[in-house]
């Protein structure tokens, strides 16, 4: 009963955001240009950070433009994840320290928030597709408005007609979908993205790469991307930063220009480049 | 997969009930025919009547009731308490370890054992089988449900933490649900617990009851009536079970487990 009322609904009322009375910060969501202002700009200093004595990160620096895209790839263990779990406050760093700076200097509460997609979707069990999008807003709004956000997340990653199910029935690929709706039904400023398509099969993955340039694209949130698939990391960030024993050893532009086609020349050189550098980097592990 | 067919539909409902009907007929022929005497085990006829009269004269609801309630409200003494108890233990630390040692020590009682001490202090009162059903249900409930919080997946409860949930919501949205499967083994442990706690207590220590009843008919060597308790504590277990079945079914939706078919 629950599950056809929302498919009647869904489709006639894709952007239920009008209704809702904060709609003011958000912009909608088929604007074409990189939506500019909500991003959020990461800036870090001789970060360091060790578990029980041994150091991961090792006074690394860096600074992120708000609204760019940039990937960090490196080898397994390198401390891609754990420079990310720092700039998402998930761990505490030993030393040195991380700023994020809102679009504007407001009350610290207006400020959008930050959001990550980890590797596996993380989706409650027990909740339906649509309560799990509503997570996202946790404490925001009223049942209704969060609902009709959650929805027309749902919609956006092109998921509506299955806001009545239970996660269990969702494929691989749906439920990770389901959990970048849960990332950006807040209208994050900051998103990052932990491996969240190393699960995938091939096609997949990249059906979910142009979604989430497509959402960027629109949205203009700071994306920050931690993989270990170089040829992602080329088709998706402006900027591309290679992890090497807990400091930045390569920082690399990406200039070219978007919509990129899969198996362009100057993708691929990059691709090379990148793998070269990571292959002769410790050839004995 | 495929859809049963309407002959496969019947035979799962039927096959369940095959042997105990086989029973009852091959009970029923042996007393019928002599080969079983009559005072040494009732034929099912001679129950079904003995429950008739029973009805008929009021005494057997009574009865029913009187336990019924004993077994509720201990449960709902001893399954609150280590609902509570179990929760507090899963969610903090002090807590678990200033009682849970303590707690695992008496869990080592047989709880049946202190039936003696039990009439000492209450006497054969209701507080005796509320005290002793109490106990028994405690102990499970309580340890399934510190297991249950237990073993929420820690990548929910990080997910939860990062998305901002408050700590009310935290618990309610992601602890509470996450221990629900572990909370309803211990559900379903204490239940059998809880009759098994009152056929004893009610069979040593009682003036009203079902197990006084028994008790009772064996004085007059009313075997018919004695069965019939029996039968009637049987079937009291398997309707405790199946509301249990019930519940589970509709609180754990979400998982394929116990989705039914």
């Amino acid at each position: 009963m629950l599950l056809d009322a929302l498919r009647r609904e869904a489709p006639a009322d894709p952007v239920p955001e009008t209704r809702s009375a904060d709609a003011g910060s958000l912009p909608p969501p088929h604007q074409p240009a990189p939506a500019a202002g909500r991003g959020i700009a990461v800036t870090a200093r001789d970060l360091r950070k060790s578990f029980d004595g041994h150091a991961v990160i090792e006074g690394l620096d860096l600074y992120l433009p708000a609204g760019g895209f940039t990937a960090v790839v490196g080898r397994s263990g390198c401390g891609k994840s754990t420079l990310l779990r720092l700039i998402l406050g998930l761990e505490a760093p030993t030393g040195g320290r991380i700023v994020l700076e809102g679009p504007e200097t407001g009350p610290r509460r207006s400020d959008p928030p930050k959001r990550i997609m980890f590797q596996e979707p993380r989706l409650l069990p027990w909740a339906r597709v649509v309560d799990n999008v509503t997570v996202g807003l946790s404490g925001q709004g009223s049942r209704a408005e969060r609902r009709d956000k959650a929805l027309a997340a749902l919609a956006e990653v092109g998921l509506a007609e299955k806001a009545g199910h239970w996660p269990a029935t969702l494929s691989g690929g749906q439920r990770q979908r389901v959990a970048l709706a849960r990332a950006l039904v807040g209208r994050p400023g900051l998103l990052a993205l932990d491996e969240p398509l190393g699960a995938l099969d091939a096609l997949t993955r990249i059906g979910m790469q142009d979604l989430i340039e497509r959402i960027w694209l629109a949205q203009g949130f700071t994306a920050l991307l931690v993989t270990h698939d170089v040829s992602e990391a080329v088709a998706l960030a402006d900027r591309i930063l290679v992890v090497e024993a807990g400091r930045i050893a390569l920082d690399l532009r990406v200039d070219v220009p978007r919509p990129r086609r899969r198996g362009d020349p100057d993708l691929a050189r990059l691709e090379g480049r990148i793998l070269d550098h990571l292959l002769g980097a410790e050839p004995n592990v | 997969m495929m859809r049963p067919t309407p002959l496969a539909r019947l035979r799962d409902t039927a096959l369940p009930w095959l042997l105990p009907i086989a029973i009852l007929l091959g009970w029923q022929a042996a007393v019928s025919a002599g080969l079983v005497s009559n005072r040494f085990m009732p034929a099912p006829l001679d129950v079904v009547r003995a429950g008739w009269e029973a009805g008929r004269t009021g005494e057997l609801w009574t009865n029913l009731w009187v336990s019924t309630l004993r077994a509720l409200s201990g449960f709902v003494v001893g399954g609150g308490i280590g609902f509570a108890l179990g929760l507090a233990n899963g969610l903090s630390r002090v807590s678990e370890q200033l009682t849970d040692t303590s707690v695992q020590m008496v869990r080592n009682v047989p709880h049946l054992s202190l039936i003696p001490l039990v009439i000492l202090w209450f006497g054969i009162g209701e507080e005796a089988k509320l005290f002793l059903v109490a106990l028994g249900v405690f102990f499970p409930i309580y340890a399934n449900t510190l297991h249950g919080i237990r073993s929420v997946d820690p990548a929910l409860v990080e997910m939860g933490r990062v998305y901002g949930m408050s700590r009310t919501e935290l618990f309610t949205k992601v602890v509470l649900p996450g221990a629900l499967p572990s909370i309803f083994v211990g559900l379903r442990y204490a239940l059998g617990i809880m009759w098994l706690t009152l056929i004893v207590a009610e069979t040593i220590s009682a003036s009203s009851g079902l197990g006084y009843m028994a008790m009772q008919a064996r004085e007059f060597m009313l075997v018919d009536v004695v069965v019939l308790a029996i039968l009637i504590y049987a079937a009291l277990g398997k309707l405790a079970d199946a509301l249990t079945r019930q519940l589970e079914r509709a609180c754990l939706a979400w998982n394929p487990a116990y989705r039914s078919a």
